[in-house]
């Protein structure tokens, strides 16, 4: 009878864990970074925390919205690079205003997700595929532009385009107030409109969706020209805080958007992607990247560690999905 | 019992909020076929499950050849010499026969593996065993499903250490003259002193093939019947759904009306010069063998493939069918023959899956409506009854009857003109059975054509006005079912009997 009250208490933790686990490990974390460091706590730090998150947070938008339909977009960092170059060359080369720049950094993200969407949806090729290939295609664009990959740097440009990431409102810097709208606008359409439910649909189970009625191909379509959009309005911050567009620095975000997505699915009740877990996972890895600088370890020992955090969460949010 | 193999013994087993299994018990007798069978919910898969080392009973005891089995684990039995032949085949399409019969229990030759002799004896059981001769070398993929059923026997018992072999629900994917393969086989594994269990939802295979039957009933083994020669389907029926089940059939008295949907010369890819009239309050069958075209006419006729020529008219409109929607929008709907992968989303919720196909009518600028979907919901599962009546449990949980009910449910939120139902009771127990006639019925006097295209002869009888017959693809016959025999259409149906010029 041991056996059985033993397998019983541990099918308990396993639930226990499948249901809690990363938020064990966020407050875990949480009170370590705090208990070493206890600038980590103060109020500044923690903006500084959301502050740095913002673009991450972005590109993660979109790829939730990609993975909710059953997918994975590897280009979301050329969709931010696009987006950047078309602003910065728009407004340097021809002497563009801000909105127009901004309009134009996000029409040239879109063409990512056009592409992506022809692939995907036109040549049927599986979505981890057909971004993988527009990252390469995409990557070797860049650096045909710039002569071998030399960045565009733009110093004088309108101070309206540099405030997307250097001014605030009311003590909010821009670029948390831009992600803000967009986490709001995503949660609303992925988790509150029929619009959401037909993509979740058709990201769980396709053919159930195309028999109910769903045209699955018109979905596919817009969301990866949404995603994409999205993550061009990432590269448009981007652009602004460094006034230059550096090619392929969009990529560094791809593992950290895919982990972030993860974990988010791993925290919802039904193991669904979601915008709220999104926002919890960019969160996650944020504080584990600030929580490293602020020990003042070696820049190389915190990278390595950060990258093996963040492989254990991917590894963890994967666990928690075949417990399921 | 002296040859009493193998026994369970007063099994229980709870999950949160429900009694799976309430002091069950299921003896098997060396060398017996033993057949169970329950409504959906009886506790079936639970009991197997447990014998498997799949769930960890709460109570109860597993002997086994007199020795009892403690911790039941898949080790465990598997040493005792229980073996599974699994509803699901769990093979390889690109493998081939030889090594999904070795799959996991390869044989070490002197080079490597020992393909040659493992090609022979995979070839020998198949042959001499199950009585079959599929060669070693082809691919799973080109197997029919009936074949690829006796690989994966043969790979469950090619070590020759089996003493029990449970079957579960192995017929449910076959058609009926396939089945009568697999119980050729079955039989021969009973010549061999292997005892059997046999669990199946089709009682003429239970009352066929078996020599005692346990029926079980809301987790309890509520009878045995030792003597299944004595017993019929009826007797089954009574013990499982603990009532006489006066009929399964609604009284068929419905006046067909105008005419709804024409097809006219309408061709696709697997059947040809398809013609018929569908018309409001009528219930046209189709009838045919896997293969016979049956499938691929209703996918296209709801969009879900391409005609190729023909026309389809409803109510004297053409038209043309791109994909589902459009087929939706002019009013037709299909409740597809596999409702787990193509009629579902399996980890939505019950409210998700039913307001799925008309999300329109709980919008509000395009956002849910949430407090309408609940209701909509409520009102369909309390019209069908469904079980358990939560709006937000997953549907992946229900049982096969209840989950038919989802997909009706959200068809009947859209009030169609034609429904296609595409084996509508497969893994349906008996009760929500009659049930889903009683409402199929209910559907055609309220003034809509539906076809029920089935395997299942007395279904089609039972419930339908006429019955179109199909093979190799075209229609070859079009029965009055009202006094059709069962004999005569399973004739017509095999081409046992040749048949007059279609007419429609």
């Amino acid at each position: 009878m041991t056996e059985l009250t033993s397998n019983r208490s541990s099918s308990l933790l396993r639930h226990l864990f499948v249901r809690f686990g990363f938020l064990l490990a966020f407050f875990a974390f949480f009170v370590f970074f705090a208990a070493w460091n206890p600038v980590f706590l103060q109020g500044g730090n923690l903006l500084n925390i959301v502050e740095g998150s913002a673009i991450l947070l972005i590109v993660a938008l979109g790829m939730t919205l990609i993975v909710a339909t059953g997918g994975i977009d590897l280009s979301v960092g050329i969709a931010l690079d696009f987006g950047a170059a078309f602003a910065i060359v728009a407004m340097k080369s021809y002497g563009a205003d801000w909105i127009t720049a901004a309009a134009l950094g996000v029409s040239g993200g879109s063409i990512v997700g056009i592409v992506n969407a022809i692939l995907v949806v036109g040549l049927r090729i599986s979505p981890f595929m057909a971004t993988l290939g527009t990252f390469f295609i995409g990557s070797s664009v860049q650096r045909i532009f710039t002569n071998g990959g030399g960045p565009i740097s733009h110093r004088r440009m309108p101070d309206e385009f540099r405030n997307l990431a250097m001014g605030d409102i009311g003590g909010v810097p821009v670029e948390v107030i831009v992600a803000a709208v967009l986490c709001v606008i995503y949660f609303l359409v992925l988790e509150r409109s029929i619009h959401g439910r037909r993509i979740h649909a058709m990201g769980m189970q396709r053919l159930a969706s195309i028999v109910a009625g769903i045209r699955v191909n018109r979905v596919l379509i817009a969301s990866y020209i949404v995603a994409a959009m999205t993550c061009a309005i990432g590269g448009l911050i981007a652009a602004a805080s460094i006034r230059m567009f550096t090619p392929l620095s969009g990529f560094s975000y791809l593992l950290d958007a895919i982990a972030a997505v993860f974990i988010g699915a791993a925290l919802h009740p039904r193991g669904r992607p979601n915008v709220l877990g999104t926002i919890a996972g960019v969160l996650f890895l944020g504080m584990v990247v600030n929580g490293l600088n602020l020990m003042g370890l070696n820049f190389n020992v915190k990278d390595a560690l950060s990258g093996i955090i963040l492989v254990s969460a991917l590894a963890l949010a994967v666990a928690q999905r075949k417990m399921r | 019992m002296s040859n009493r193999l193998l026994h369970l013994d007063q099994v229980t087993k709870s999950f949160p909020g429900v009694l799976a299994l309430d002091k069950a018990s299921l003896d098997i007798r060396s060398g017996e076929v033993h057949g169970l069978v329950g409504e959906n919910g009886a506790g079936k898969s639970t009991i197997i499950k447990v014998l498997a080392g799949v769930y960890v009973p709460d109570g109860g005891r597993l002997t086994i050849g007199g020795r009892v089995i403690d911790p039941i684990t898949p080790e465990s039995v598997h040493a005792a010499g229980v073996r599974f032949i699994h509803q699901e085949l769990h093979l390889v399409p690109h493998f081939t026969v030889t090594e999904s019969v070795f799959m996991g229990q390869e044989v070490r030759g002197r080079f490597g593996l020992d393909t040659g002799g493992m090609r022979r004896r995979a070839e020998a059981f198949l042959r001499d065993v199950l009585a079959v001769s599929i060669p070693g070398n082809r691919l799973i993929r080109d197997l029919g499903t009936a074949e690829r059923k006796l690989v994966q026997i043969a790979r469950a018992l090619i070590d020759e250490a089996a003493k029990v072999v449970v079957f579960d629900e192995p017929t449910a994917p076959l058609a009926s003259e396939e089945c009568a393969t697999l119980m050729h086989a079955i039989a021969r594994l009973k010549d061999r002193g292997i005892s059997i269990l046999y669990v199946s939802h089709y009682l003429n295979e239970i009352t066929d093939i078996c020599d005692r039957v346990t029926v079980f009933r809301n987790g309890r083994s509520v009878s045995v019947f030792d003597d299944i020669e004595d017993s019929t389907g009826q007797d089954l029926i009574a013990a499982m759904v603990g009532r006489e089940l006066e009929d399964l059939y609604p009284e068929n008295r419905r006046t067909p009306q105008a005419s709804l949907l024409e097809l006219e010369n309408y061709s696709g890819t697997g059947f040809r010069n398809v013609s018929f009239r569908l018309r409001a309050g009528e219930i046209l069958g189709i009838a045919g063998l896997i293969g016979s075209g049956r499938e691929e006419l209703i996918d296209t006729i709801y969009g879900l493939r391409r005609s190729t020529s023909g026309t389809l008219r409803l109510r004297s409109r053409q038209l043309r069918m791109r994909a589902p929607k459009d087929a939706i929008d002019a009013g037709i709907v299909l409740v597809p023959r596999d409702r787990r992968h193509d009629g579902l989303v399996l980890p939505m919720t019950v409210s998700e899956n039913v307001t799925l196909a008309t999300l329109d009518a709980i919008s509000r600028f395009g956002l849910e409506n949430r407090r309408r979907a609940r209701q909509q919901t409520e009102e369909q599962i309390s019209a069908l009854d469904i079980r358990p009546s939560d709006p937000e449990k997953v549907v992946r949980l229900l049982s096969g009857g209840n989950q038919q009910k989802v997909v009706l449910g959200r068809w009947l939120l859209k009030n169609a003109d034609v429904y296609l139902l595409d084996e509508p009771t497969v893994g349906v127990d008996v009760g929500a059975r009659s049930e889903i006639y009683a409402l199929v019925d209910r559907l055609a006097k309220d003034g809509s054509g539906v076809i029920v295209s089935s395997s299942d002869p007395g279904e089609l009888i039972g419930i339908c006005d006429r019955i179109a017959v199909m093979m190799r693809g075209e229609i070859v016959s079009v029965l009055d079912a009202s006094d059709l025999s069962l004999d005569h259409l399973i004739s017509v149906t095999t081409g046992a009997e040749p048949t007059e010029a279609a007419h429609g």
